[in-house]
């Protein structure tokens, strides 16, 4: 009977059209994946060649003054994308990859944005977690719709209920033929993934299958919830699409708009102002006090000491210059700390509103195994305070000394890569979802139940 | 044609489509929708109008509180440019969340614009957002199908249409009313979003351009409307079932409004690849070095440079010279770091028009991109209009430099050449109040709908085929 069941599955030319439509996406979104990847890889690729020329160059003609070299010379810091990202693209098309800053300040820096076309920005991108949060939930809703009001508006239900044991039980073989459709076609691409884009098969791979697949289930139990309440064809398939909608685009977009409006970040603006203020008005202010705040900064540095003759407070050095720099870092802490705490508070909101709203977690847990999300960004910018901290304090005892250009190992200055770890939270990642598919069932369960008392089934 | 058979017939359908329980729950939710996403849309724009207008400001009081320095200080102290928000961005936000909204200028460096609400997001932003325009472009097609997809296909099930036929009513006729009656119904929900828009903008107030944009926009979506009602009738006639109506209909909401739109852009991205942000800034960098390295004490160009223009003072140092080099040789440098900036800014804005052509051409054969790209055009939210903020900035940006570096050749003694600490060598600050402030100004309305002419054309011509093919239906149809 099961394999009536393929064969009558396979017989309608929509089933075939859609398969072969969403396995195209499919292949399509892997290989815009692929290209992110190279994409990525290339421009990691370009910064360290790029960093070894700008350092020659600039070390041949600043021979003699360690302090103007050190204004020119940018460091790089990548965040070299795990080969996941390139199922799941998530934030790291806005967040760019790359941090290339000089010693001076670095709040006037860090936030600087990678050059991105807006439009694609706001049209998204066709990754396979698009193809697997937005269209497989299609699929399986064009698949579902008419599992039982097909056959009661053809007419074989009234066999199906004379002929089978069990009509539920029917039911149910003739869903789990296309559960196993699904679930193959989800494997295959996975699979082809793996195999283009070079994926290693570590925890956070089968996370991504496992969660993959609980949200297939999910998507099944929502539809066989609408199916046993044994409306006509076209009222399942306008409430299941309607379904679709509110929780695939109108409940994130609505919650996004909650969460971006309740709360706003006017403080990355006050960060901006508050970092050049910090710095540029140190220019006209005493000498002394700079200094002052720089050494009690950096006590190891104390021992440069202090302009003491009027003539000096005229009188331009690299040690004076640097420590205003550090004043516009200094000064901008405050708004630049307030600014990751929004951040962060801005994620944790998100984050516990999507436990109850399957799609919602699986695109941010997606993003998040791939090393794409809001999180791994802003450990990113963490990484690049300390990385600027480490340049900063290596540099500047030979700045202040004006030491040698020459006698510096400039040849060790490779662009370096932000060290992630990344243990998979098991429970945290697929509970919201084994949870609402297990409410979903019991739901239908009684839903079965009451339409077995009134004899409707 | 008889008039009173369309009204009646379009009455008729009214009536019967209150008589369902389904349309009320319905119309509820999509009230309840709309008058969210204008409270947010409104509060969103008066909350970010209020941050950057109190940082432009602030960035200005700044500005305007430095004591006598040298220019060049005040070249680099630089000001900030932020982007402000059109007043109808609260209808249709477009991809303003996408584009940076605060840019630092400063002399020698074009830096990014940055702190797009998305770098600021979780990633749920993913998703789409949600405005007016965006319920009026997604849910509204999907409630004007389920409306009206069994208009005339219940009416054939159950036979009525051939006894309204018998009684003398006229295809034609019958179409027309449907139609009709289901505009009207859409028109219940536009006209309070519109009259809602209204009183936003009376309080909000704005340029000249406001209110043709405002017109227009109500124009675009009521033809957009009409259009769906006439293809909704048409697929309804034309189905054999309700139910084949209510498929075909679904199939062409999820093919016109969720694949092709993001399959298109994806493509023009995958063919039209842009440059990294490495790439584009090295590229510029050697130029400007090939051009003329003003940083290398020896660099040729600037070595001629000089030579020449001590020879035309008839001078043999530049302390000789009646102004000062310094300023000059800068802004020699920052008009030819500019032009080749602005050369190589230029490609890549080509780029992503290219990579944005395919998804705007499908304008041609999807009248909802028709309808997404003239509503962001019209709300000044799309993607021309940021890049002619990116413009404005820039030529300020340029300004400023420029008149800093007049102040230097004009101000600061010919014999400080180099270096621009202390307090000897400064200009007076009542020049800095004398540089105006920046002000982002939005881009006529006429240059807008210029802009999206093909989308506009595109929609015109999608409603003239539709009301023919309506017309072609009812003399082809069949009653039973």
């Amino acid at each position: 009977m099961y394999r009536l069941m393929f064969k009558q599955f396979f017989r309608s030319n929509v089933v075939i059209l859609c398969l072969l439509l969403v396995s195209v996406l499919g292949m399509t979104g892997i290989l815009i994946g692929k290209q992110f990847l190279d994409r990525q890889e290339r421009a990691a690729e370009q910064v360290t060649l790029y960093q070894q020329e700008h350092i020659e160059r600039n070390v041949n003609f600043h021979q003699e003054e360690f302090g103007l070299l050190m204004y020119y010379l940018k460091f790089a810091l990548i965040n070299k994308p795990e080969k996941m990202a390139g199922l799941s693209i998530g934030q790291s098309d806005v967040n760019p990859a790359i941090q290339h800053v000089t010693i001076r300040n670095l709040e006037g820096q860090k936030y600087d944005t990678d050059l991105v076309n807006p439009s694609s920005l706001q049209s998204g991108n066709l990754d396979l977690g698009f193809v697997i949060i937005y269209l497989l939930p299609l699929l399986i809703i064009v698949f579902t719709f008419n599992l039982l009001s097909e056959e009661r508006e053809v007419g074989t239900w009234q066999l199906v209920s004379i002929q089978s044991r069990s009509k539920l039980k029917y039911l149910l073989a003739k869903l789990s033929v296309r559960v196993l459709v699904i679930l193959a076609l989800f494997v295959l691409l996975l699979t082809a993934a793996k195999l283009v884009l070079g994926i290693p098969l570590d925890a956070a791979f089968f996370a991504f299958f496992l969660l993959g697949f609980c949200y297939i289930i999910f998507w099944f139990t929502v539809c066989f919830l609408v199916v046993v309440f044994q409306k006509n064809s076209s009222l399942n398939a306008l409430t299941m699409l309607s379904l679709w909608l509110v929780l695939a685009i109108l409940l994130p977009a609505s919650i996004n708009s909650y969460v971006s409006n309740r709360y706003p970040v006017p403080e990355a603006l006050a960060t901006m102002i508050e970092q050049r203020d910090g710095y540029h008005k140190k220019w006209d202010s005493d000498k002394r006090e700079t200094m002052a705040d720089f050494y009690a900064h950096y006590p190891q540095f104390e021992d440069y000491g202090m302009p003491e003759e009027e003539e000096e407070e005229e009188e331009f050095t690299w040690l004076w210059y640097y420590a205003m720099q550090q004043m516009g870092d200094d000064e901008a802490r405050e708004e630049s700390d307030a600014m990751r705490a929004k951040l962060e508070q801005r994620g944790k909101v998100s984050r516990s509103i999507a436990w109850a709203i399957p799609t919602m977690h699986v695109q941010l847990a997606f993003n998040n195994l791939a090393g794409t999300g809001s999180t791994n960004h802003m450990e990113f910018l963490d990484k690049t305070n300390e990385f600027h901290e480490k340049m900063r304090l290596h540099f500047y005892p030979r700045i202040f000394d004006n030491a040698s250009v020459l006698e510096e190992n400039w040849e060790k200055f490779e662009p370096e890569f932000m060290e992630k770890e990344n243990a998979v939270e098991w429970f945290r990642l697929l509970l919201p979802v084994i949870i609402c598919s297990g409410l979903l069932l019991f739901l239908t369960f009684l839903k079965l139940t009451l339409s077995k008392q009134k004899g409707q089934w | 044609m008889r008039k009173e058979t369309v009204l009646l017939i379009a009455r008729h359908f009214w009536v019967n489509t209150f008589k369902t329980k389904a349309i009320y729950p319905l119309m509820t939710v999509i009230f309840g929708l709309l008058c969210f996403s204008a409270y947010t849309g409104w509060t969103n724009y008066e909350k970010q109008t209020e941050i950057r207008s109190h940082y432009q400001h602030e960035a200005r009081e700044s500005w305007e509180s430095n004591p006598d320095k040298h220019p060049h200080r005040m070249a680099h102290f630089g000001t900030f440019a932020f982007r402000q928000k059109y007043p109808l961005s609260m209808f249709d936000s477009g991809i303003e969340s996408f584009t940076g909204n605060a840019v630092f200028l400063e002399a020698h460096k074009q830096n990014s614009v940055n702190f797009s609400e998305a770098s600021l997001s979780t990633g749920l932003l993913r998703f789409g957002e949600l405005s007016m325009a965006m319920i009026l472009q997604t849910v509204f097609p999907l409630i004007i199908f389920f409306l009206g997809f069994s208009a005339v296909s219940a009416d054939r099930e159950n036979g009525t249409l051939k006894i309204i036929l018998t009684q003398g009513a006229r295809w034609k006729e019958i179409l027309m009313g449907k139609t009709l009656g289901l505009m009207a119904l859409t028109l219940l929900c536009l006209v309070p979003v519109g009259l809602l828009m209204l009183f936003f903008l009376i309080a909000e107030g704005g340029d000249a351009g406001l209110w043709p944009r405002f017109f227009v926009l109500g124009l675009v979506y009521g033809m957009f409307f009409m259009l769906l009602s006439m293809v909704t009738i048409a697929v309804s006639t034309s189905s054999a079932k309700s139910k084949n109506a209510l498929i075909k209909l679904l199939a062409i909401w999820l093919l016109l409004v969720v694949l092709l739109p993001r399959s298109s852009q994806a493509l023009g991205s995958y063919f039209f690849p842009s440059p990294s942000k490495v790439e584009f800034q090295s590229v510029i960098e050697e130029e400007i070095i090939q051009k003329g390295d003003s940083h290398n004490p020896n660099d040729p160009y600037f070595k001629q440079l000089k030579d020449s223009v001590l020879k035309v003072h008839q001078v043999s140092s530049v302390e000789e010279l009646p102004f000062n080099y310094g300023g000059f040789v800068m802004g020699q440098g920052e008009k030819n770091s500019s032009v080749i900036y602005e050369n190589h800014l230029n490609e890549l804005m080509q780029i992503y028009k290219k990579q944005n052509s395919i998804s705007e051409l499908t304008a041609v054969i999807n009248p909802y991109i028709a309808v997404k790209n003239l509503s962001m055009a019209l709300s000044g939210t799309d993607f021309a209009a940021y890049v002619d903020f990116q413009d404005q900035a820039e030529k300020y940006r340029y300004e400023l430099a420029q008149k800093m570096n007049e102040l230097q050749m004009e101000y600061i003694s010919p014999a400080k050449v180099s270096g621009s600490n202390g307090k000897t060598h400064v200009v007076g600050k009542e020049n800095w109040s004398e540089m105006p402030d920046f002000h982002h100004r939005f881009f006529s309305f006429g240059r807008a709908v210029k802009n999206e002419l093909l989308s506009l054309i595109s929609l015109v011509l999608w409603c003239l085929a539709a009301v023919w093919y309506i017309s072609y239906l009812s003399k082809k149809a069949k009653s039973v």
